[in-house]
């Protein structure tokens, strides 16, 4: 199932801070929307085969993700549930490859979020229950919980030195996950950045 | 804070899943009786003990069986569910 968003769940709420400022709450935390990255999602049986077969890794352990060659990540959620992300040139093929026995699509229109930050841990303690300061992001962890009552999958990572994860969830709870968010992040000094800055 | 463990993702609050009743068989319903039939569908064991319930963490949509004493209100243990024994 194809699904690079012709508009992020969160485009008119979405107002980044001047540029001036945005390296500065980059520092604190910051937040950036990336829902318009082109993704697919997959699930089944024959899922793991299929996708060996295209000749992408499967992560061996469910909940962890692993790298893609050329950008991109691919996130196993549970034992046969796959979450690919990546650029147009990675998903379209994939979303246009016939489907073998066992796959089946799954819909995935959502909401995605970066943040990241030195006071981002503050943030995670506010809105979630898993306490993420004990995972290794060198593990590559997958977490799926609820974010002030919204049903996401995180993945924790280390970018420059700093704390940061990225965040999916259902694109009709964006808007409500978004304004949190943000809420809490310019509490904390940070805001709304450009997603190039994370990099 | 009441904490159950998923199977799959570990210890999370009980505000992460849904509660979908006791572990019941179903009657074969070409073979049942309407009494049998009436009890499976109407009827539920409302009486204290060690009972083996339906729970799913919702996050990730994992479905898993708790074995629960409702006298106490203690998890005694939880596993994935592998078909009836």
């Amino acid at each position: 199932m194809i699904s690079a968003l012709a508009v992020s769940p969160v485009a008119e709420i979405a107002t980044l801070l001047a540029p001036a400022a945005q390296p500065a709450a980059v520092a604190r935390l910051g937040i950036a929307d990336v829902s318009a990255t082109a993704r697919y999602g997959c699930k089944g049986p024959g899922t793991i085969a299929w996708l060996e077969n295209l000749g992408l890794p499967v992560p061996p352990q469910p909940n962890s993700w692993l790298p893609l060659d050329g950008g991109g990540l691919i996130a196993r959620l549970g034992f046969t549930e796959f979450l690919i992300e990546g650029p147009d040139a990675l998903i379209a093929p994939l979303a246009s490859a016939p489907r073998a026995a066992g796959v089946y699509p799954v819909l995935r229109q959502d909401a995605a979020l970066i943040l990241g930050g030195a006071r981002l841990d503050e943030l995670l303690r506010q809105t979630c229950n898993v306490n993420f300061r004990p995972l290794d992001p060198a593990t590559r962890p997958v977490v799926l919980t609820s974010m002030v009552g919204v049903g996401v999958t995180v993945i924790p990572e280390l970018r420059n030195g700093q704390p940061f994860v990225r965040v999916w969830c259902d694109g009709t709870y964006g808007h409500y996950l978004w304004e949190t968010l943000l809420g809490i992040a310019v509490e904390l000094g940070g805001g709304n950045v450009a997603a190039h800055h994370f990099n | 804070m009441k904490i159950l463990t998923c199977p799959l993702n570990g210890p999370r609050p009980v505000s992460e899943f849904f509660y979908w009743g006791e572990v019941r068989p179903m009657p074969n319903p070409a073979a049942a009786s309407d009494d049998e039939w009436a009890d499976y569908v109407f009827n539920r064991n409302g009486a204290p003990g060690v009972k083996r319930e339906w729970w799913c963490h919702t996050p990730s949509n994992t479905w898993f069986i708790a074995e629960r004493d409702t006298e106490k209100d203690v998890v005694l243990k939880t596993y994935f569910y592998t078909g009836e024994e």
